[in-house]
């Protein structure tokens, strides 16, 4: 869907088109149902969640203020529902805590693609790279190149400006460099 | 991480010359960068993070089945229907004008739209036009994008746009069409371009009209008669005026301007045509306060985003002070 459709489409949907609401529906479900699912590491949460979200969306159309970036916006209201949710089941006092020890945005091998000429070892190792870094650093990272969503966008869904977010991504990177170069890939390996 | 390095991040991200680069999609940004980079060996952090951040990592998408979907959806339908039947009359009744109140406004959307289809279908052809600093993206009927530069104009029937007038500077993405061959034209004052799918970049400023082509390849039919045909990585410049013809290999000692999707890349340039170069673009005339800096070169990619940010950067780059004073750019030196 391109941006001036979409636009349409959401257009139609605040004023009540059913239609509308169920193609935004196919259209983000399953991709707000793979962030819900790295953040709270729970399917039967995230898809509870998902449907009250939803449903809360339709309901309070009218009042949803000027949306600007559909995709950010489900991914940032989503994202707080969520946490929201899980701050009342678990009594998190707050969502940095949550973060903290949490394994929020883990990712396995079989999700990563690395180049051909690479091994199936190779992935396992990326994946474990990935994982030691912050769990900021890997929700950027989650959501520029798993989601597609441009910087001004993560920027809008982590709520932080968009300086930090190319600081965290510039970070991440450097650390995966530092890691990788200074032959602790080998030491990742050798665990295995 | 400092101030200075946190830009040029900043611009190596949103540089499209250097994501041809990291892609090596593109020999003369190759050139460039490789060249860049040699000179600038403080900037290979800052230069490997950019990369790293464009290149970035793949992931294995996972998308639910599309049955999941509908009945998650039909769940939410359900709860939705429901609620509806909950609410009080009276809401339905705000509803309702607020209902008609849109129709209103889309009605009078609709009038504007059909004389505004009137108006293009009296006359076949279009046009769009930028004003000085204005820069846009196009997207044509066949799916080929132009980038327009500042105080430029393309030209082209309704019927018909993969052939095209051009006075001022674009850069074309040419989308190719491989089930019918369909060919591609730019014309200028001095000559016609002939595309199959490609990219490149034409500008007719001054007396002349230079074409870069980084992608693909190109004939040339100039007004005098002759064709040239091109290969990715050179320039061809011609005056229709002085039937003058200079075709050649883009090096690193060649000078030359180009301008693509909003950044200048100038190789060997003296500061007045860089300035020349800005005056066509933003309307303004420049006057050099110490006539030495007209010669003083530059090589480099020049944000042109607007008139302040492409100011700043020729400014750094040639130790510079520019002030403007209206409509006039005062030049001296730092």
């Amino acid at each position: 869907m391109d941006d001036s459709s979409e636009k349409t489409i959401w257009h139609l949907f605040v004023e009540g088109e059913v239609k509308a609401f169920s193609t935004l529906f196919k259209s983000y479900y399953s991709q707000l149902h793979n962030y819900g699912l790295k953040i709270s590491g729970n399917s039967s949460i995230t898809e509870d969640c998902l449907q009250t979200f939803f449903v809360y969306l339709y309901d309070n159309r009218q009042n949803l203020g000027t949306v600007n970036h559909i995709k950010a916006y489900l991914f940032v209201s989503f994202r707080r529902a969520l946490l929201k949710n899980l701050k009342k089941e678990r009594k998190y006092t707050n969502y940095e805590e949550y973060f903290e020890i949490s394994k929020v945005f883990e990712f396995s091998a079989e999700e990563l693609i690395v180049e051909q000429e690479f091994t199936n070892v190779r992935s396992h190792a990326l994946s474990q790279l990935l994982n030691r870094l912050s769990a900021r650093e890997r929700e950027s990272i989650y959501l520029k190149y798993y989601s597609g969503l441009t910087t001004h966008e993560i920027a809008e869904v982590m709520e932080i400006s968009y300086q930090s977010v190319l600081n965290t991504l510039q970070k991440a990177f450097t650390k995966l460099r530092g890691h990788i170069e200074s032959g602790q890939i080998e030491q990742v390996f050798k665990l295995n | 991480m400092n101030e200075s390095n946190r830009s040029l991040l900043e611009i190596l991200l949103n540089d499209s010359s250097f994501e041809n680069w990291v892609n090596k999609s593109n020999q003369n940004d190759m050139e460039f960068w490789e060249s860049w980079i040699s000179n600038n060996p403080d900037k290979m952090e800052t230069v490997y993070s950019a990369k790293s951040i464009l290149t970035g990592i793949s992931f294995n998408k996972t998308v639910l089945p599309e049955g999941k979907i509908n009945m998650e959806l039909s769940a939410v339908l359900e709860q939705i229907s429901t609620n509806d039947t909950d609410k009080a009359i009276p809401l339905t009744r705000i509803l309702s004008s607020r209902v008609q109140k849109y129709t209103a406004v889309a009605a009078v959307g609709i009038l504007f739209i059909v004389l505004g289809n009137l108006f293009i279908n009296s006359s076949s052809l279009i046009t769009h036009k930028t004003g000085f600093g204005e820069i846009i993206d196009l997207k044509l009927p066949d799916g080929t994008s132009v980038v327009l530069n500042g105080n430029s104009e393309i030209t082209y029937d309704k019927d018909n746009s993969r052939d095209i007038a051009l006075k001022g500077e674009a850069y074309f993405k040419v989308k190719s069409i491989p089930s019918t061959k369909a060919k591609f034209w730019v014309k200028t004052k001095d000559l016609r371009v002939e595309v199959f799918g490609t990219q490149f970049h034409v500008n007719t400023r001054e007396d002349k009209t230079d074409v870069l082509l980084d992608e693909g390849s190109i004939y040339l039919v100039l007004n005098n008669g002759s064709t040239k045909k091109m290969v990715p990585g050179e320039l061809v410049s011609f005056s229709n005026d002085s039937n003058t013809v200079l075709h050649e290999k883009v090096t690193k000692e060649l000078s030359y301007s180009l301008w693509r999707e909003g950044t200048y890349i100038f190789n060997n340039i003296t500061l007045e045509e860089v300035m020349k170069n800005v005056e066509h673009a933003y309307g303004v005339e420049t006057e050099f306060i110490d006539e030495s800096l007209k010669l003083e070169p530059l090589t480099g990619g020049v944000p042109n985003q607007n008139l302040k940010i492409c100011l700043s950067a020729i400014e750094k780059s040639t130790g510079t002070r520019i002030v403007q004073k209206g409509n006039r750019l005062l030049i001296f030196k730092n």
